[in-house]
Parts: C-alpha cells; sequence; structure tokens
C-alpha cells in the first residue's frame, strides 16, 4: 500500500515536471482557516446530528454513500453499488477494498457492521434519521446487508452520516460506555483529512491523508484549522487580516459591508433549515391550550424577521417545511395579526401570563427573534422570559416533560433533502424530546404519527406527496410551531478560497475535501 | 479635601453620585423610548436627536436602556450591600461578643472567605442555581459578607474593651443595649466608608457576572449585559458598548472618590477590595 | 518556626472550609444532585451510579468524607459534557490562565512599586495627586470594558497587538512540557515564540492589571507613607545618609513586604478575573472553562474549577507569607 502510494506521488511529481505549468500539482499545499462561533461538543460520530461535531467529522470519516456539495441526491463512496431486496427490507452493499485508515488498516464490511452495533449500543442520535433500520449482516469482506424491520423510502439518503470506524482502533477503547469516552477525544476514521491536534476551547486542527483513496488530484489544502472565536467582530478582523479565510458567523451588518470590499466573497447558501419556535403541546401550562398556541403563533411577525434581521438573505416561510420542496402545503401555518391575538388574550384573561423560553444566545438570528417576540408578546400583555443556554444544555432540558420550557428555539437541520428528514424529526410523537429526538414541542398526535410513517415506507412519489401534504395540515391546525424562517446560509470568505460549495445535506458544514487556495 | 484641587473632584464625584441615584429612582420615567420595544428598522442608528445615544443591533434606544438599567445595577448593588451588611454585621458582633474559640473559628473563616474571588465563586452558584440576575446577587451575597463580619468584629472588639464600656458591662447593661448604644454609632463612620468603597466593587462585580452571560439575562438592560449584546457590533456601533461601560465607570468613579475623601476625613486604615 | 507550624496548620484549616464549601455546591442543590450530576443524555442506570459513588443515600457527614477523599486524590468526577476527567481538563486549562496572572502581577508590581515609593516620598505633592486621581479613576473600570476598548482600538483598527488568541497562527502547532507557553519557550530556546506569546498577552494582561494596579499604588503609597515616618529613616537622615539610600535600601525594603501580602491575596482575585478577559480575547483558561460549564449545567466541572482556583489561592498566599518570614523572621503577618 504504502509502496503504491509512493509510486503515484513519484508519477504525479514526473508528470508535473514534464508538462511543468498548467496542471496542478496533486499534493495538497496551504493551510485553510474557518472560524466558528460554537465550540465542537466532541469529535463522536454518534453525535453528528449536532454540526459543530459533523463539520469535523464529515472530512475524517467515510461513509457508504454521500451527498457531494451542490447535489440533493447521494452517489456511492466507500459502497460502489448496492441492491434492495423486492419487499424493500434488505440492502446489500458492494465495498471497495482499496480504502485505508488512517493507520494504515483496511476498511472492510466488518468494520461496518461494528460502526453500526456501536450506534444501537450508545443510543447514537444519527440513528434517529435511520427510521426502521435493524441490522447488519457481514456477507463477506467487502459485502454487507443491512436489514429494516419495515419499507424506508429515504433509507439510502440517512447512510451520508453513518461515518464508519475503524473497529481495531476502538474495541479495546470501548470502556463502558461505548466508547463514547474515547471517541470523544480521538479519531478512527479513513476521510480525507486526520486530527491533528484537538484542543475544543481553542482550535482543532486537520491534516491530509497521503493515502486517502480518493487521490489527491486538483487543488487541495493540506491542513484545515478550525478555530473557535466566540465575537463576531473579532472573526471580522481576523478575516480582515488575513488569519481567517472563512468566516460563517459574522454579524449581517458586516457580511452586507463585505459584499462590497474587495478580496472577499460573500456567499449564500440555498439552505433548507427552518428555524422554530416550538410550543410545548404536552404541557400542563398555557401552552397545552391550543387556543392560546394559536393567539402565540398571531403574535411574531415573520416578514419584518425576514427583511430586518436575515437583511433578506432567506426566504419568507410558509409552514414548516421549505417552500420549494417536494410535498409542501401551503398556508398551514397563521400569519401575523397582533390585533387577533390580543382580542384572544382579552377574552380569555390571559394578560399577565408569563412564559419561559430556551434559545442558543451565540446565534445572533435567535437572539434577535426571541426579542422580537418579547416585544411584540409585551404589547399584549404576555411576558416571555429567556433563557440563554447552549446547544447540548438546551437539548438536554427537553428530555424530561417537566423540564421543557414553554417554548424552545430550534433550527431543524434536515439530514437529507426529503420532507421525511424535516417533518419527521420535528413532529413525529416518536421523536419527541423526552423519547430522544428533536419534537421539542412534545407534540403527539397519532393521526399525524400515521401519516407520516405512511409516508415514510411508501414507495410512490405521488402518494408520499399527499400524505406529507395532509399532515401539514393537521400540523398548522395544532398550532405547534411558529416557522420563523428560512434563513440562507451566508458565510464570508477571502477570495482566495476555491471550489466552496453549500451543502445542503450538511448545514453548517465545509466541504473541505474540495476546497483549495490559491495565491 | 484641599489636596485634591480645591476639593472639585469631590464635588463633582457627590454630584454624579447624587445624579446616578436620582436616575435609578426616576429614569424609567423619563426614558424617551420603551426599553425592550424592539424596532428593527432602526437598528444601529447613529446618536441623533431622535435617539441621544443611538440604538442597538435590535433597534432599541441605548438612552432608555441606560436609565432603566441604572435601577437595576443600582437596586442589585443595594441589595447585595444591604443584606451583606446585615448578615456580615451580626455574625461580626456575635463573634466579638461571644468571643474564645467560636470568634476565633469564626473570623479565621472570614479570613479564609475574604481572600477567595467572588466572581469564580459566583459561576459556583450559577451552576447550581441557573444563569439569573437573582443567582448573580444571591453569589455575591454569599462571597462577600466576611468585609463586613470582620470590620464589624474588628470595632466591637476595640469598643468593648473601652472603659466606660466595660464599666456600663460590669453594671448589667443588656447586650442589645450595648450593642445600640455604643456599638453601632461607634461603627458607623468606618461602615459607612467601607459602603462607599464597596458599592463600586459590587457593581463592578454585577456587572461582570453579566457581562459573561451568567447574570442578568435578556431582554434586562443590565450595563454589563448591554455590553455584552453590543460586543457584536464593536465595528458598526460603536455606541452600543461605549456608553453604558461609561456609566459603569463613572458611577464606581465617583462612589470610589467619595469613598476616598470619606476614608481621608475619617479613617485611613481601610482599604478597598476587588 | 512556631509560625510556620501555624501558618501551614492554618492552610490546611483553609483547604478543609474550600473542600466543604465545594461539596455544598455540588451536593446541595435544588432538585436531585445525581440527576444534575449525571448531566443529561444520562439514563437511569447512569443515574443510580452517581447516586451510590456520591453516596447520596448515605448521612450527611459520610457523603462528605467519600467526596473529601476522592478530592485529595486528584478525582474530581468527569464532566459529562466533554467526557473527560475534570482534573485532567482543569489541568489543561489552568496553565493559560496563571500564566496570565504572573505578566498581569508583573506589570502591577512593576508600576505598584516605585510609583507607590515615589508618591509616597513626595506625598502631598502635584504628582502625588495626580497619581491619586488615576489610581481612583483606575479602581473603577469594568475590566472586561477597558479590554474591549484595548482590543478595537489598538488591535482590530491599529494592528498594533493581535487580535485574539494565545499564538501567532504559525506558531500553532507549538506543544511545551508544561502548558506555560513563556516557559515551554524558553526551555525550546524558541525566542521567536516567546516574544510572540508576550505580544498576545500584552493587551489581556495590561487590561486585567489596571484595575489591581489601581489598588496597589495606594497600598504600596500607605504602606511607606508609614515607613517614611519611622524614626529610623529620621536617625539615617540626621547621619546624612543620602535620600536614595533611605529610600531603597531602608523604606523600600521594610515597606514592601506588608504590601506584598496584599499583592498575594490579589493574586488569587487576578485569578478570579481573568475569565472577564479571556471572554474578549478568546483566550483559553480555566474561567473560560468554567462559564462554558455553568452555560452547559456542567456542575461538578465548576465545582472542579472553584477548588482549583481555591487552592491555588490558599497555596500562593501561604508560600507569600513563608518567604516574608524566611526574608524577615521577626515581623511577621498573620492572615
Amino acid at each position: 500500500m504504502r509502496f503504491k502510494s509512493v509510486l503515484h506521488f513519484l508519477a504525479c511529481a514526473v508528470a508535473a515536471h514534464v508538462l511543468f505549468v498548467g496542471t496542478s500539482l496533486a499534493v495538497p499545499s496551504g493551510v485553510l482557516v474557518i472560524v466558528e462561533n460554537e465550540t465542537p461538543e466532541n469529535l463522536d460520530p454518534a453525535n453528528a446530528t449536532n454540526s459543530t461535531v459533523n463539520q469535523l467529522v464529515i472530512g475524517v470519516y467515510d461513509t457508504l454513500v454521500q451527498f457531494s456539495a451542490g447535489e440533493t441526491t447521494v452517489t456511492p463512496r466507500i459502497a460502489t453499488d448496492w441492491s434492495v431486496s423486492e419487499n424493500g427490507l434488505e440492502y446489500t452493499f458492494s465495498l471497495r477494498d482499496d480504502a485505508t485508515f488512517h493507520d494504515g488498516s483496511a476498511l472492510t464490511a466488518d468494520d461496518v457492521k461494528f460502526t453500526l452495533d456501536r450506534l444501537q449500543n450508545a443510543a447514537g442520535k444519527v440513528l434517529n434519521d435511520m427510521g426502521p433500520y435493524e441490522s447488519a449482516e457481514v456477507l463477506d469482506a467487502t459485502t454487507i446487508k443491512l436489514s429494516l424491520s419495515e419499507p424506508f423510502g429515504p433509507f439510502i439518503s440517512a447512510l451520508s452520516r453513518i461515518y464508519i470506524l475503524n473497529q481495531e482502533l476502538v474495541e479495546p477503547n470501548m470502556g463502558d460506555d461505548n466508547g463514547r469516552q474515547w471517541l470523544a477525544v480521538n479519531a478512527a476514521g479513513s476521510g480525507p483529512y486526520m486530527v491533528k491536534s484537538y484542543k475544543p476551547t481553542e482550535a482543532v486542527s486537520l491534516v491530509a491523508y497521503e493515502d486517502y483513496w480518493g487521490g489527491w488530484d486538483g487543488n487541495h489544502v493540506a491542513e484545515v484549522v478550525f478555530r473557535y472565536v466566540s465575537e463576531p467582530s473579532t472573526q471580522l478582523a481576523l478575516l480582515k487580516n488575513g488569519e481567517a479565510h472563512i468566516a460563517p458567523d459574522l454579524t449581517v451588518e458586516d457580511k452586507l459591508a463585505l459584499m462590497g470590499e474587495d478580496g472577499f466573497v460573500v456567499d449564500i447558501g440555498a439552505a433548507a433549515t427552518p428555524l422554530y419556535f416550538q410550543f410545548n403541546t404536552a404541557s400542563d401550562g398555557p401552552t397545552g391550550n391550543k387556543e392560546f398556541r394559536k393567539m402565540l403563533s398571531m403574535a411574531f411577525d415573520r416578514q419584518l424577521h425576514q427583511e430586518q434581521v436575515l437583511m433578506g438573505f432567506g426566504t419568507m416561510p410558509d409552514g414548516p417545511l421549505p417552500s420549494n420542496w417536494v410535498g409542501h402545503q401551503t398556508g398551514t401555518e397563521i400569519g401575523f395579526d397582533l390585533e387577533a391575538a390580543k382580542q384572544l388574550v382579552d377574552e380569555n384573561g390571559w394578560a399577565g401570563t408569563e412564559l419561559l423560553v430556551r434559545y442558543l444566545p451565540a446565534i445572533q438570528e435567535e437572539k434577535s427573534a426571541v426579542e422580537q417576540f418579547q416585544s411584540n408578546l409585551a404589547q399584549i400583555g404576555i411576558a416571555l422570559i429567556a433563557e440563554g443556554m447552549t446547544w447540548p444544555a438546551q437539548a438536554a432540558t427537553v428530555q424530561d416533560l417537566a423540564t421543557t420550557s414553554d417554548i424552545n428555539m430550534i433550527y431543524n437541520f434536515p439530514s437529507f433533502p426529503d420532507a421525511h428528514a424535516i417533518l419527521n424529526t420535528s413532529f413525529n410523537g416518536a421523536l419527541t424530546g423526552y423519547n430522544g429526538g428533536y419534537n421539542w414541542a412534545q407534540y403527539s398526535n397519532p393521526e399525524v404519527d400515521a401519516l407520516l410513517n405512511a409516508a415514510a415506507t411508501s414507495s410512490d412519489p405521488m402518494e408520499r406527496e399527499e400524505l406529507y401534504m395532509k399532515a401539514q395540515e393537521l400540523i398548522g391546525a395544532d398550532y405547534v410551531v411558529i416557522t420563523v424562517s428560512n434563513p440562507g446560509f451566508v458565510l464570508a470568505m477571502s477570495d482566495k478560497v476555491e471550489g466552496y460549495k453549500y451543502n445542503v445535506a450538511h448545514h453548517q458544514t465545509f466541504n473541505i475535501m474540495d476546497i483549495g487556495l490559491s495565491e | 479635601m484641599r489636596s485634591l484641587a480645591n476639593g472639585w473632584i469631590e464635588k463633582c464625584a457627590i454630584v454624579v453620585a447624587a445624579a446616578v441615584i436620582v436616575m435609578a429612582i426616576i429614569g424609567p420615567h423619563v426614558a424617551p423610548h420603551d426599553p425592550l420595544a424592539v424596532d428593527f428598522r432602526n437598528r444601529l442608528v447613529e446618536p441623533s436627536w431622535t435617539y441621544l445615544l443611538g440604538t442597538d443591533g435590535s433597534g432599541r434606544d441605548v438612552l432608555s436602556r441606560i436609565l432603566h438599567g441604572a435601577q437595576l445595577t443600582i437596586l442589585s448593588t443595594a441589595t447585595v450591600i444591604a443584606t451583606v451588611l446585615i448578615i456580615g454585621c451580626a455574625l461580626g458582633i456575635f463573634s466579638a461578643f461571644v468571643g474564645g474559640t467560636v470568634d476565633n473559628f469564626l473570623m479565621r473563616i472570614a479570613d479564609i472567605w475574604l481572600g477567595f474571588p467572588p466572581l469564580i465563586l459566583a459561576l459556583g452558584f450559577a451552576a447550581s442555581l441557573g444563569s439569573s440576575l437573582e443567582a448573580a446577587i444571591w453569589a455575591l451575597i454569599f462571597s462577600w459578607w466576611p468585609t463586613y463580619a470582620r470590620l464589624s468584629r474588628m470595632i466591637t472588639v476595640d469598643i468593648l474593651s473601652r472603659k466606660f464600656v466595660a464599666s456600663a458591662r460590669a453594671l448589667g447593661v443588656s447586650t442589645w443595649r450595648q450593642v445600640t448604644h455604643y456599638v453601632v454609632p461607634n461603627a458607623f463612620d468606618v461602615i459607612i466608608i467601607q459602603i462607599t468603597l464597596d458599592i463600586s466593587a459590587v457593581m463592578l462585580a454585577i456587572s461582570g457576572l453579566s457581562f459573561i452571560g451568567v447574570g442578568a439575562q435578556i431582554p434586562e438592560p443590565e450595563w454589563g449585559a448591554m455590553i455584552a449584546e453590543g460586543r457584536s457590533f464593536t465595528a458598526s456601533g460603536w455606541w452600543i458598548v461605549t456608553f453604558p461601560g461609561l456609566m459603569i465607570f463613572i458611577t464606581a468613579l465617583s462612589f470610589n472618590v467619595i469613598g476616598d475623601m470619606l476614608r481621608r476625613e475619617l479613617d485611613p486604615t481601610l482599604t478597598a477590595r476587588h | 518556626m512556631k509560625y510556620v507550624l501555624e501558618r501551614v496548620v492554618f492552610s490546611l484549616f483553609a483547604l478543609f472550609i474550600l473542600i466543604f464549601i465545594t461539596f455544598l455546591l455540588g451536593h446541595v442543590v435544588p432538585g436531585d444532585p445525581a440527576i444534575v450530576a449525571a448531566g443529561p443524555n444520562a439514563g437511569a442506570e447512569k443515574i443510580a451510579q452517581i447516586r451510590q459513588d456520591m453516596g447520596l443515600d448515605r448521612p450527611f457527614h459520610v457523603q462528605f468524607l467519600a467526596y473529601g477523599s476522592k478530592v485529595l486524590a486528584g478525582d474530581f468526577g468527569t464532566s459529562w459534557f466533554t467526557h473527560q476527567p475534570i482534573s485532567q481538563d482543569v489541568m489543561r486549562e489552568l496553565p493559560p490562565s496563571l500564566e496570565l496572572v504572573v505578566v498581569a502581577m508583573t506589570i502591577n508590581l512593576l508600576i505598584s512599586l516605585p510609583v507607590g515609593l515615589v508618591t509616597a516620598r513626595y506625598h502631598g505633592s502635584v504628582f502625588d495627586n495626580a497619581v491619586r486621581v488615576v489610581a481612583i479613576a483606575g479602581a473603577g473600570l469594568p475590566i472586561f470594558w477597558t479590554a474591549i476598548l484595548l482590543q478595537q482600538k489598538l488591535a482590530a483598527d491599529w494592528q498594533i497587538f493581535p487580535v485574539a488568541g494565545r499564538l501567532s497562527f504559525a506558531y500553532r502547532d507549538f506543544e511545551g512540557a508544561t502548558g506555560f507557553y513563556l516557559l515551554d519557550s524558553i526551555l525550546q530556546l524558541r525566542f521567536d515564540i516567546f516574544l510572540d506569546v508576550l505580544t498576545h498577552m500584552f493587551l489581556p494582561a495590561f487590561a486585567l492589571s489596571l484595575l489591581f494596579t489601581a489598588v496597589g499604588v495606594r497600598i504600596t503609597r500607605t504602606a511607606m507613607i508609614g515607613e517614611f515616618r519611622k524614626d529610623y529613616v529620621v536617625l539615617a537622615r540626621a547621619k546624612g545618609a543620602s535620600e536614595p539610600r533611605i529610600m531603597f535600601r531602608h523604606v523600600f525594603r521594610n515597606g514592601a513586604t506588608p504590601s506584598l501580602t496584599v499583592f498575594g491575596m490579589q493574586f488569587g482575585w487576578m485569578l478570579g478575573a481573568t475569565v472577564l478577559v479571556e471572554e474578549v480575547f478568546g483566550r483559553p483558561g480555566i474561567g473560560r472553562y468554567a462559564v462554558k460549564a455553568v452555560t452547559q449545567s456542567d456542575i461538578h466541572a465548576v465545582v472542579g474549577v472553584v477548588l482549583v482556583v481555591g487552592i491555588v489561592f490558599v497555596v500562593s498566599n501561604m508560600l507569600i507569607d513563608l518567604i516574608l518570614y524566611a526574608i524577615n523572621p521577626r515581623k511577621t503577618y498573620v492572615g
């Protein structure tokens, strides 16, 4: 293996010499620096539903299939091809035989099975998107069969977050917590980049893996550094003096200003990550009352948010699903009408009610939305108390109905572009916060669940579309959420960065393996 | 008084301190705008006649927020000081009257406590109580009491050793009467100085806690929290960070000057704590 | 010798109190301490395990004993958030903070001692008054605000100093045995790195030191004034000793001692205040770790920080007192 790669490098070097200029050397060079505001939870691929983890592991691990940046369907990676059984319950994958982990050992079907088994034992969050996945069976070193308990349309897409672990390396470190402690700070992947250093409060550095099976043709960087800087003003200063190349978390004002400045590019990714106010529908308090939720739903001005907070970087929401997605139903969510809301408050004597909202203050958009909501509700006599938290702390509060606040702010980052990925995660009663999911409204409507489950197992696109539309109507009539916005993924970068593309299936990550730096 | 340029600095300080207290009382009534009303169409407006100190990142009037914030900041500072004053003095006087091992033990604890960084102790508190202005106030009370315990104990011991008190004791004057008639009047000066000096230290601590996010939460216009919120906009709206900081600074400064003046007039042995 | 023993016993007592306070923070919390300690994502099994580990079903004093012996063995538990032993996390975050405090303390001493001495010698002069006004003003500065303004002007606008971080990007691979980059760079004879670390530290250290220097100058001045009034100074003057000799040989040496006790206390307070500048300058450190832990409801991590900062504080005070005793055994300053 080693010998082969040396030959490969020699060949490339010779070729480059012969051609002299015009082709880029197949050796990655340069250091790409990305400034991020939120520090990573850890390095464990089981937590890859969290974008701070996903943006690191996506470059470090391989998956069976993957969405390339800018595309909405998966393409082969470790799996070269696959077949589905007639009844839709068995998927058989052929794996490539030339992929190696960073320690040089070969990636085989055993590693894939080990990965999936570990996720099941550790109840990894990434499994929530895998629907009725049941078990894995190794047929031979390069063939694996995955079984489901019932058919699941988006199964192949869901595999794009199952990052494959090096069994040999992880197994001795499993401990009594399925390797969570070890994998939190160590990597065991086969991806294009290796973890060089992991200092979670400061920076994480990834370096190119020379023997990556995908090769290094084209312009690539030798090292990627994620720097964690909490303040947008500091991030701007770093970007301006050349210490950083990509900055996704600047304020909207700074991004607008950079649009007109030489040397910088502002990229607007057509993201599909709706931001919600989720009402605690299972609460004994006021939000348990549907009429009350109706009143709340009328007290937020999405238009103002779109124009003045996002400054136009985004699309107006129309219900919980982005309006250009297949299966979208229009007009399911009630519009802004403070007068009508006030009338409801007066009729029911709700004035003076105190509500608690939890949100992430590190995200400017959430903060602005909370302030706007507080301000509007104050006008109609409702006091909204805000509690800022970090993501894991907020996620922790919804794991128990008793600690779930009246309202939670949350983005839905769909794992793949399918109505299932948004509607099922946010509204299926089986995925409530206390069941370990992202349905933080703790919303459970058997009718909606039935529709969502039927849509997931159906293979008829027309039928699925109809089921999803019906589900959206029911959800709208229950006033479960306010869809605040569909923000674009706007990032500012140096014009030296080449090859960046927004990846709709891996929101808030960067396609580092495609990026190069120009001089 | 004479030494500092004929005392004009002190006079200014008294005027400013008085102004801040007046502001805390009437500020919310004279604020030109609603401190919480978000107006995204008017965000980051530079200081102008409509918005004397400009607007913040959510279009709220900075001046109105500062005026409302004065009440929050001053009230929480006052709460901390009043509470530690009562708890601390009670402990200190008790300790002095009892004397012996108990006294020794209590004062040793106070010594240790006194040196411990209040900010870190407050973080410990915030971790078990949750982040809020109330938690920050509790945390500071918890870490600030020893100053007054030590001070009042020192004064009490000193007073009890004086002849006329000793004879009063011998005559069987009740402890309560001793405290109210001898200790309190004599301790008054020293305690007042310490309070003036502590006002600025407590205020800085509260705003510091709010700044790092474990004190006041949005949308409360606490001055430290305002600075934290304005940090994102240092490049596009310098006024959001500058004015609340300036308010903290001049308020702390004026109370320091007054404290320093009182100390030079009344007692040279005290030191400030930060 | 008796004094040394007394001082050590006092420190041990302080340590005991400290452990007791942190015990209260972790064990007497609203709600179920085991659930709080286990953190989110924890199953019933884990919570039961922790309840047993913390001894919550046993009497209070047994719990305290169990906690105390664990802590003394260096076991602060595991952070639910980072999945790592807390002692390990804290030991990683402590050196950057300590280093910052040492530099800030140096700035503080370099300003406070000479300025205090000179203002004491010429007290009542215009210079003395000017210094006092500045010192009083300095004691009212919010550290974080000063830090933001310095950062915006000197680093972001004028680019004289680095904006954030601990090291320049070019040196990002630098690692040292101790974690104190100033020390590590010298040990490896990398003076370029040493300078780089220092320039990154200047603004945060300066912002941190201002408030303490303001107090330090006043303390030193008061102590020195007292010393100038003493008989031996009058005697030395009468004998015709030169003024510089009196100032440095006599007054400074004797007067510095009581101020050093205060500086010792300041060391601990500074360590507590580093959080304010660490947040602004994006530096790693114990304060930032604690704030993060608070927002993540990682209570045992916070308790670990409180404990370690407390230990640093107790030890540094004890050392200062012992050093002072060693220098000048006749004078002892208790507590």
